[in-house]
């Protein structure tokens, strides 16, 4: 008996094929929104990964390198790399900035020791070797030879990195720590943090070690309320999503109470023709999921910070579209069930 | 034995929250071969009647039996079984769903029964060249005309080959050329082992019947002449659902109209003084009185035929504002 929920599907098509793009645009609105979240975590596995580090020491009662202001003396790498656990130690300055290109840019500012931890790798061009020049986040759209403005001062691109981009998709520009520490400490000896390769077996009353994990998880922390917020937008858009479907199944329904009533005056079984709606309904948002996927593809590139779709976010979706499917099926089933055959016989 | 079989058949439903009974007290017998025509006007019970013989309708009261089913006591399963192998059913409007196909629409009811694909294929294929439609067994509803879609409709209430085939009003919606071809196909259909009964008010019908059964009310001669009747208090004239050929004129005493409601109870519609009248719907359009008439107390009546209650009418004795035009 699907042939009765194809035939339906072939006879409707126009308006199916309308439920299924508006459905499809719902479901693609979840994907970005998965793959938006995704890519703010995903940032701050990779900014944090691409230290390289052991361990994070910054100032005691900081919560993180990445979100605090609080500031170190850059000599206090020289104590930690004397600690027993710890092979190297290196000052970081971390800190927010903007380029001036024509138009105001925020920008991430990563300030290391030439040849230390920290040390950008780059995809074109070469590290810096005096001050003044800088790696560029190939987010930022400048290439090596370019000139940038940071904070007011000229500085010359001379390569650029790949990964190095967080805080909701800021570019980043990696310099040597002179420079960070001109630009933001009038020329102060101070860094943000100290980072080692090596753990550190114990470390002075007014320092803190914290772990790759526990950075990351300060890192991500401002971006806690805005997951949330797409969770829960994602329940709402699959609530849409149903509706859409249901409605459209509901009406379909309506239109087919006679049709409903001569099947079941000749012999049709009820649990037949709910079948062949609940078919129907799972059909149109499973179709709509894989329409969305291409769409969420498309959209991908136009978004300004990264958005990552997993692998399972597919999955997920299509798990979804099918329970979806299911739940916008019952409205148009309690109609179904309900049709009188004896509304088959009377006039057209 | 008579291959269908009612008894005492009473249907009731509710019409705005009265007590209607389109059928009352029925009963019926057919034999096999027969092709039977339920002739009558709009609103006496024909559909009714096809609804219950096709299991779709439960009657309050009374028997039917096909073939030894007692069709009343069907239920689940077996009401399913019925449904599908020993009643087929061509409806007013033709029904056939708009999306399938000719072919599709005969399978459905194979289909729905078990019947493989390829079978279902095949039957129906035999079925639509006997209705003379092989040639438009792809094409879809919309594609055809109306005594086409009703030739399909009857392809498909023949697909299990069921002894008992209803048919309601299946030259509806036809043009006079359309009609003939269906009107031959019907005839062709009643042979031995079934029963084709066709619920009608198309009289073109009446000659290719074996037997015709007048569901409307009969009337009596519309020249009857002026009858006086005394009635006691209480006592009742006519009853709701009874047939009605006079009209009636209060001459003395109060007459109060009445309307049982669903579960029995009565209520006061109108009273009727002397002068007023009552009635004559019932006679003018063949149907059944729609509420009872009683006495409220010693009450005088005289009963017209309708002719004369119209001469009555245009004449200077016209009877009073004061009238029912509920009976």
């Amino acid at each position: 008996m699907w042939l009765l929920g194809l035939r339906d599907l072939q006879w409707r098509r126009r308006r199916f094929l309308i439920a299924v793009l508006a459905t499809s645009i719902v479901f693609a609105l979840t994907l970005l929104l998965a793959g938006a979240s995704s890519g703010l975590k995903n940032e701050g596995r990779r900014i944090v990964g691409s230290f390289g580090a052991d361990a994070w020491l910054v100032a005691k009662g900081t919560s993180g390198p990445f979100t605090a202001s609080t500031v170190l003396p850059e000599d206090t790498a020289r104590e930690v790399a004397a600690l027993p656990g710890v092979r190297r130690a290196d000052p970081v300055v971390l800190l927010r900035s903007s380029v001036d290109d024509g138009s105001l840019r925020d920008v991430n500012v990563i300030g290391y020791r030439q040849g230390g931890i920290g040390t950008p790798t780059v995809v074109d061009g070469r590290l810096p070797r005096r001050d003044g020049e800088v790696v560029a986040d190939t987010r930022l759209g400048v290439d090596p030879g370019e000139k940038v403005r940071v904070n007011g001062l000229q500085m010359q691109v001379v390569g650029t990195a790949e990964g190095i981009t967080y805080a909701f998709g800021t570019p980043t520009i990696v310099m040597p720590l002179r420079d960070a520490q001109e630009l933001v400490y009038a020329g102060q000896p101070l860094a943000s943090a100290i980072v080692t390769r090596g753990v550190p077996d114990s470390v002075p009353a007014d320092l803190k070690v914290l772990r790759d994990d526990e950075v990351r998880k300060d890192l991500e922390r401002p971006a806690k309320s805005g997951n949330e917020t797409i969770d829960f937008l994602n329940v709402l858009l699959w609530l849409v999503a149903a509706g859409i479907i249901g409605s459209l199944v509901y009406v379909s329904a309506l239109e087919r109470v006679r049709d409903f009533a001569v099947l079941k005056a000749t012999g049709v079984a009820s649990r037949t023709l709910l079948g062949v709606l609940m078919i129907q309904s799972v059909f149109l948002s499973v179709a709509a999921a894989l329409v969305a996927a291409v769409f969420a593809q498309l959209l991908k590139p136009s978004f300004p910070f990264e958005v990552s779709i997993e692998a399972s976010a597919y999955v997920s979706l299509v798990v979804i579209a099918l329970l979806v499917g299911f739940v916008a099926s019952l409205v148009g089933l309690r109609r179904a069930v309900g049709v009188d055959p004896a509304l088959a016989f009377g006039g057209a | 034995m008579a291959l269908l079989e009612i008894r005492g058949l009473t249907v009731e439903y509710s019409s705005g929250g009265y007590a209607a009974r389109p059928i009352e007290d029925f009963d019926l017998d057919l034999e096999s071969g027969q092709l039977v025509l339920l002739l009558g006007a709009s609103g006496c019970g024909k559909t009714t009647l096809l609804s219950v013989l096709a299991g779709i309708l439960t009657p309050a009261a009374g028997t039917a039996r096909f073939d030894g089913i007692d069709i009343i006591g069907l239920r689940g399963a077996a009401l399913t079984a019925y449904r599908r192998r020993t009643v087929g059913i061509v409806f007013q409007a033709f029904n056939l769903v708009p999306s399938l196909s000719a072919r599709e629409n005969v399978e459905v009811p194979l289909r729905a029964a078990g019947t493989g694909r390829a079978e279902a294929r095949r039957r129906a294929d035999e079925l639509l060249e006997r209705v003379d439609l092989g040639h438009r067994i792809k094409h879809r509803p919309a594609d055809m005309s109306g005594g086409q879609q009703q030739r399909v409709a009857i392809a498909r209430a023949l697909a299990h080959d069921p002894p008992l085939v209803l048919a309601d009003e299946p030259t509806a919606h036809l043009d006079y050329i359309q009609v003939e071809g269906v009107i031959t196909l019907l005839r062709e259909i009643a042979r031995p082992g079934r029963v084709v009964v066709i619920a009608t008010h198309d009289e073109r019908l009446i000659p290719l019947a074996d037997r015709v059964v007048e569901l409307t009310p009969h009337a009596a001669s519309p020249s009857r002449g002026p009858e006086r009747r005394e009635l006691q208090a209480g006592e009742v004239l006519f009853r709701q659902g009874d047939e009605g050929d006079l009209v009636y004129v209060v001459e003395a005493g109060r007459i109060e109209i009445v309307m049982e409601r669903v579960g029995g109870d009565e209520e006061l519609v109108n009273v009727l003084e002397p002068g007023g009248y009552f009635g004559e719907l019932a006679p003018m359009f063949r149907l059944r009185r729609s509420a009872t008439a009683r006495a409220q107390g010693p009450a005088t009546v005289v009963a017209y035929g309708l002719t004369q209650f119209r001469e009555l009418q245009t004449s200077d004795s016209t009877p009073g504002p004061n009238s029912s035009l509920l009976t």
